[in-house]
């Protein structure tokens, strides 16, 4: 019962945080907005007993994209408000969009529900984690480290300066 | 107990949020903040459906989300900002242009 009353609290909390990071003008206020956003919905994780993936959540999100963030927005000083010009009714239409599919989805899970599993117990604990994640899913794991280093090796050269004198 | 409905409608109400603002925002630096949205809705679907059929496989995968997202992120500000560099815009309207 308390469970379900936290995850409620953080859910709504993610919610709102949401809706706020994406209608505020101020780029620094979605970011905050942002960043509240990924520490509640490390909030709900810590419910649903994926401890690991909240601490995950908080330290790579929290801790790296969010200040990845701003350390751009500073950078490249964004002073200047983007015009939002679409007209009223293009807008609404596209709110429209994933609304519909949201609800869409909603009603069919709501249609169909869930099995009750338990066919797969394979328990959630860090150790099974932990033991799966080395043994079965090795090859993703592998690969996902050398995306990680591509990743780093194309950022930098995508984002560098041509020359080394270059003022900006 | 959490019902999984609950779990499953909260992640996709994120991930409605997040692809209604990629929709219709038109900075760039907001429209990727979307996209955190939108992956965090599945991350919180991922890890509900993980609880419920009792594996470890929703963590797991979650997990491999988040890698990407990271991965995401990166190339996308170096790309923001030689585009900035370049246009000194971060309007999506500018970027358009296919003459640079």
């Amino acid at each position: 019962m308390i469970t379900l009353a936290v995850f409620a609290l953080f859910g709504v909390l993610a919610l709102a945080a949401a809706v706020l990071v994406i209608v505020q003008r101020n780029v620094m206020h979605s970011v905050l907005y942002l960043a509240f956003t990924v520490l509640a919905t490390a909030g709900v994780f810590f419910t649903l007993q994926a401890e690991y993936l909240g601490a995950i959540q908080i330290l790579v999100y929290g801790g790296g994209i969010v200040v990845l963030y701003i350390f751009v927005i500073i950078i490249v000083n964004l002073k200047e408000i983007v015009p939002e010009r679409r007209k009223l009714i293009p807008k609404l239409f596209l709110v429209a969009v994933p609304v519909l599919l949201g609800a869409e989805v909603v009603t069919l899970v709501l249609r169909t529900g869930f099995p009750v599993a338990a066919a797969c117990d394979e328990g959630t604990r860090f150790k099974e984690m932990a033991e799966m994640l080395l043994a079965s899913y090795m090859a993703p794991f592998e690969l996902a480290s050398v995306l990680l280093l591509a990743v780093l090796i194309g950022a930098i050269i995508v984002a560098r300066r041509k020359h080394i004198d270059d003022p900006d | 107990m959490i019902p999984i409905e609950a779990v499953v409608g909260l992640g996709l109400l994120i991930f409605t949020v997040g692809l209604a603002g990629v929709l219709v925002r038109k900075n760039l630096v907001v429209m990727l903040m979307s996209l955190e949205l939108l992956l965090n809705g599945v991350n919180i679907i991922l890890a509900g459906l993980g609880r419920h059929l009792k594996s470890p496989r929703g963590s797991i995968f979650a997990l491999f989300v988040i890698i990407i997202a990271v991965s995401e992120a990166a190339v996308g500000f170096a790309l923001v900002l030689a585009y900035f560099r370049h246009k000194k815009s971060y309007d999506t309207d500018v970027l358009s242009d296919l003459k640079g």
